[in-house]
């Protein structure tokens, strides 16, 4: 065995375990312990994907060498690799960009709380990436959940703590689904392992034995992280919990949080369940349904909205509607298409969120339209960023939005029934995200009129936010690289995705 | 080898981005340096002999042989690639014969408007993006090109930085994404029936597909040209023209208004006749919204025009409806109509162009705005007033200009096209138009020679404005001599576009 297929373990370990050292450290040593081992770990996980890609076939590393019915193992391909390298270059842009916010917003006593969330987050999420077993994806889940709930109410006002007992509600009744998903499934075959059940399920599908209980555990585990990821009716507890938390835990929570649970969804349907037997099941009908209704809607609600957060998060309900759409077409291009949308909203919507909060320094921290205007002149990069962003969302070509939406359109076509459909969506969605992301643009580039400026609104040179900053120059990088250089990485996706089965 | 084909987009890109991110970093400086003059005329010098270099390059490069370049695939059989066929031809030599004589006017235009670095920097990055897209070998790959050309232009439009140019500009912005939007919609469909997306003349739409899947595929071929109409001025988009090309600094209307709106055209042709194939539309309600679009566009822009006071917007407006003649002639599937539309894309360009430009010399060195403040001005600027008369013919279609030429042969066209109604229609929706195109701006040149009782103009002129500026003169009067040359030996174009019709409409 190779010591780096112990790289994935000790990863998970590592961000574990630097929990508890961040709790004793003060604010300013936690913050470097909880960067060094978020870069260390991207590191590491940029070495597994070199590894896999080198040895091109997945690995599987049994934890303590037991083997199967009675051991944990952790399994990981190309996409494992890719995913945690990405997620963990997202998540150190956005500790980046959003540092001088969680300074001022959070009490002093708590900085290093903070660190510790982070960190069992980073973990929870590198778990649900590389873990072969379901019960140990739902353990994780859990943690996933408290993490981010923390994330969201370490800002202490009013709107947060609410925004987090919902969060709370609804993300416990999506982990309470997935549960029963999963006892029913280990019902219905005996393992947890996701291999040995695959193994199981598609000798059930291929008698027909108990087609409805394995219709149910499915359907039971995709409304379960269909809730958790905020699919379009269970959006609910969305707008609140990413506008008003301090801008890097709506930053990650956005990004990551809601990627990892559909990460794991887009993990059971290929390793666990098989995606045939998925494809010829209802549910992805369904999907299909909320995924375009949710990407109207999504967008709809971000039209009426009127402060800039809320607005983004609203923005995410529609781009979560795309990779749901993605699913429902029940094909490989599919399924192609949407992860690499999660790839490229990644990038873009935590861009999109430290750059709001760009806008909203310069402008006396309020972040209602009216008091925006002009806001690109006086924080010139936000400006800036903020405009890729937007275009980025809306499909402008060299920006990484255009080819998802392109993938998405390609993966359409072949699909008699739901091209018609899913093509007037896009184009429907597509004309929305210019509407109210071109209104946005067209407000921060407007001059202010003289007396109608917000009363604390000032200008903010380069030099001021040099963490802000760095984050958004990279975050612009990342988008224009996933734009322009994407046959590469669909071509990674696709043999990840090769490697699932 | 082929990788040549890069220079002219790439160089121009590059060197454009670095004299705009120069002009940021002199922004930011603390202490303004007072600017020696030689370092404007050694920056003049060097953006206006590369911009030669290179247009000089993109045209050899595109009369000389068959060229192709295959970059990397953006998504599965979807590469980003570039072939130079008789189309891209043509306007590359267009776009490159304009921008070479803008950029000399510019020198003496944007004294008063400052911030050259910033200016001549997406000047030159625009002329690489329309390289680029006249090189673009597929559809996506067009597309990609034609929002960036969106994209470039809208700091040109914005260059003043007064909030009227900022709204003019972002609105600008709004129209055109708006636009190219819909025509992604298409490329998306087309995706799925079209062979391939390569442009081949005559389509690549196979006849059974066409059969059975005829609703879809018109319906997807409708949007995209109102989409791409938007950059041409179409209605119903064509809202942005007015307000975008009037605020703009003259050289940057100049091209705007003579340049850029044709490659809205240029995709409709690229749509039409290289992807989908004239058969596909052709007798059908498409043509037929079509044609009817274009025909009121062409009416409505006239009669705006001939009622608006201020100067450069009459002339934004006479661009919406010129460049509707160029639709219709497209819109009639005829290879005679699309000769004529071919001849006024280069004949409109040429004109435009000149009347921007001379529009620019009259508000930079009297501050005139409106078109009454111009009665008078032939005295102070005869060579100007005279260069503009030559244009005003060309543009009324006077025998012996360019506007003649084109018009003829649209006019030809359109009653040789089996239209129906239309194919009479047209010619006097022309010819009306022609009329009013006359009453908007021969007066200018009445009033400007012979001022009678009441001379404005240039009252607070001094004689150090009234001194010839060669800068200013010599492309007007490059342009104005092409505005007759195009007109009094046509021969040689008229057969080449001839036989470029008759390979795209068989």
């Amino acid at each position: 065995m190779d010591f780096v297929q112990n790289f994935p373990f000790i990863s998970i370990l590592l961000s574990l375990f630097s929990g508890p050292l961040t709790s004793i450290l003060n604010g300013k040593w936690a913050k470097r312990v909880n960067t060094l081992v978020i870069t260390v770990i991207g590191f590491l996980s940029g070495a597994v994907l070199f590894y896999v890609l080198g040895t091109g076939e997945a690995f599987v590393y049994r934890m303590g060498h037991f083997p199967a019915p009675w051991g944990n193992e952790i399994r990981v391909g190309v996409l494992e690799g890719f995913m945690a390298l990405f997620f963990c270059a997202v998540m150190l842009l956005c500790m980046l960009g959003g540092s001088a916010e969680r300074e001022r917003e959070i009490e002093d006593s708590k900085q290093n709380l903070y660190y510790i969330m982070v960190n069992l987050l980073l973990c929870s999420l590198l778990a649900l990436i590389y873990t072969n077993d379901l019960f140990t994806a739902y353990v994780f889940v859990e943690i996933n959940t408290i993490s981010a709930c923390g994330l969201i109410m370490i800002k202490q006002n009013g709107r947060t703590i609410e925004a987090a007992v919902r969060y709370m509600i609804m993300s416990l009744l999506g982990s309470g689904l997935l549960l029963l998903g999963i006892c029913f499934l280990y019902d219905l075959t005996g393992h947890l392992l996701m291999s040995n059940i695959k193994e199981a399920v598609a000798e059930l599908a291929a008698t027909g034995q108990y087609h409805v209980p394995l219709f149910l555990s499915l359907g039971l585990i995709s409304v379960g992280l269909a809730i958790k990821s905020a699919l379009y009716p269970f959006h609910a507890w969305l707008p609140d919990a990413y506008g008003y938390s301090t801008v890097s835990s709506a930053a990650i929570l956005s990004s990551l949080v809601s990627k990892g649970y559909i990460f794991l969804l887009v993990k059971i349907f290929y390793r666990v369940i098989g995606f045939s037997v998925v494809c010829d099941s209802k549910v992805i009908n369904v999907l299909f349904v909320f995924g375009v209704i949710g990407m109207i809607m999504g967008s709809v609600s971000a039209i009426k909205e009127g402060e800039i957060r809320r607005m983004i998060a609203f923005s995410s309900v529609a781009q979560i509607g795309y990779i749901y759409m993605g699913f429902g077409l029940g094909t490989e291009e599919g399924i192609v298409a949407s992860v690499y949308h999660i790839l490229s909203h990644c990038a873009t919507k935590s861009l999109l969120f430290v750059a709001a909060s760009g806008l909203t320094d310069a402008s006396g921290g309020s972040r209602k339209f009216p008091d925006l205007t002009g806001a690109g002149y006086r924080n010139k990069l936000a400006g800036v960023a903020f405009t890729v962003g937007s275009l980025s969302m809306v499909g402008f070509p060299m920006f990484s939005g255009f080819i998802s939406k392109l993938l998405f359109a390609q993966a359409a076509m072949e699909h008699d029934r739901k091209m018609m459909i899913t093509l007037v969506a896009l184009a429907i969605s597509t004309v929305l995200n210019a509407i109210y992301f071109m209104k946005t643009v067209i407000r921060i580039y407007t001059p202010a009129a003289k007396g109608y400026a917000h009363p604390d609104s000032r200008r903010i040179p380069l030099g001021e936010q040099p963490d802000k900053n760095l984050a958004l120059v990279f975050f612009i990088l990342l988008n224009v690289m996933l734009g322009l250089n994407s046959e590469p990485i669909v071509e990674l996706i696709r043999k990840g995705l090769g490697m699932f089965s | 080898m082929n990788m040549v084909i890069l220079l002219p987009i790439g160089v121009p890109i590059l060197v454009g981005m670095m004299l705009w991110m120069s002009s940021f970093a002199e922004h930011f400086r603390k202490e303004k340096k007072k600017k020696a003059p030689g370092n404007r005329i050694a920056l003049y010098a060097v953006s206006i002999l590369l911009l030669t270099a290179c247009a000089a390059a993109a045209v050899v490069l595109s009369w000389t042989g068959d060229r192709q370049l295959t970059l990397t695939e953006l998504v599965d059989g979807i590469p980003l690639y570039f072939y130079i066929d008789d189309l891209g031809k043509l306007f590359v030599t267009v776009v490159s014969v304009i921008w070479v004589l803008t950029s000399v006017y510019c020198y003496s235009y944007l004294k008063e408007e400052g911030a050259d670095k910033r200016f001549l920097g997406c000047f030159l990055a625009l002329y690489g993006v329309l390289v680029g897209l006249c090189f673009a070998g597929n559809l996506v790959t067009m597309y990609l090109f034609y929002e960036l050309m969106t994209l470039v232009s809208t700091p040109l439009v914005m260059h003043n930085r007064s909030r009227e140019a900022i709204l003019a500009g972002l609105k600008y912005l709004f129209f055109s994404l708006c636009g190219a939007y819909a025509g992604l919609f298409g490329i998306f469909v087309l995706n799925r029936y079209c062979d391939t997306l390569v442009f081949l003349p005559g389509g690549s739409l196979s006849p059974e597909m066409a059969v059975s899947y005829a609703g879809i595929l018109q319906a997807a071929v409708f949007v995209m040209l109102i989409g791409f109409g938007a950059k041409a001025g179409m209605l119903p988009l064509h809202a942005w023209l007015p307000t975008a090309h009037p605020v703009a600094p003259s050289p940057a209307s100049a091209v705007l208004s003579g340049v850029i709106v044709k490659f809205g055209v240029f995709a409709m042709i690229r749509v039409v006749c290289y992807v989908v194939g004239t058969e596909l539309i052709r007798g059908t309600w498409v043509q037929t919204v079509w044609m009817v679009l274009s025909l009121c566009t062409v009416f409505m822009g006239s009669m705006l025009a001939f009622r608006e006071p201020v100067f450069k917007k009459r002339l934004a407006y006479s661009t919406v409806s010129q460049l509707s003649y160029i639709v219709f002639g497209l819109s009639l599937l005829n290879p005679a109509a699309l000769t004529g539309a071919l001849l006024h894309v280069v004949g409109h360009a040429v004109i435009k162009c000149g009347l921007f430009l001379t529009a620019g010399v009259f508000l930079s060195k009297y501050g005139c705005t409106k078109v009454s403040e111009l009665s008078g001005i032939g005295k102070k600027q005869p060579k100007v007033l005279w260069c503009y008369t030559v244009f005003a013919l060309g543009l009324i279609g006077m025998p012996f200009t360019a506007g003649f030429v084109s018009k003829w042969n649209l006019a030809v066209g359109s009653l040789t096209s089996k239209t129906g109604v239309f194919a009479v229609l047209g010619p006097i929706v022309l010819l009306i138009s022609a009329l009013l195109t006359a009453g908007y701006l021969l007066p200018v040149t009445m009033h400007g020679f012979f001022p009678g009782e009441s001379e404005t103009a240039g009252r607070q002129g001094n004689p150090e404005k009234e001194r010839t500026d060669w800068w200013m003169l010599l492309p007007l009067l490059v342009l104005a001599v092409l505005t007759v040359l195009l007109g009094t030996f046509p021969g040689k174009l008229v057969s080449y576009f001839e036989e470029l019709s008759g390979l795209l409409i068989g």
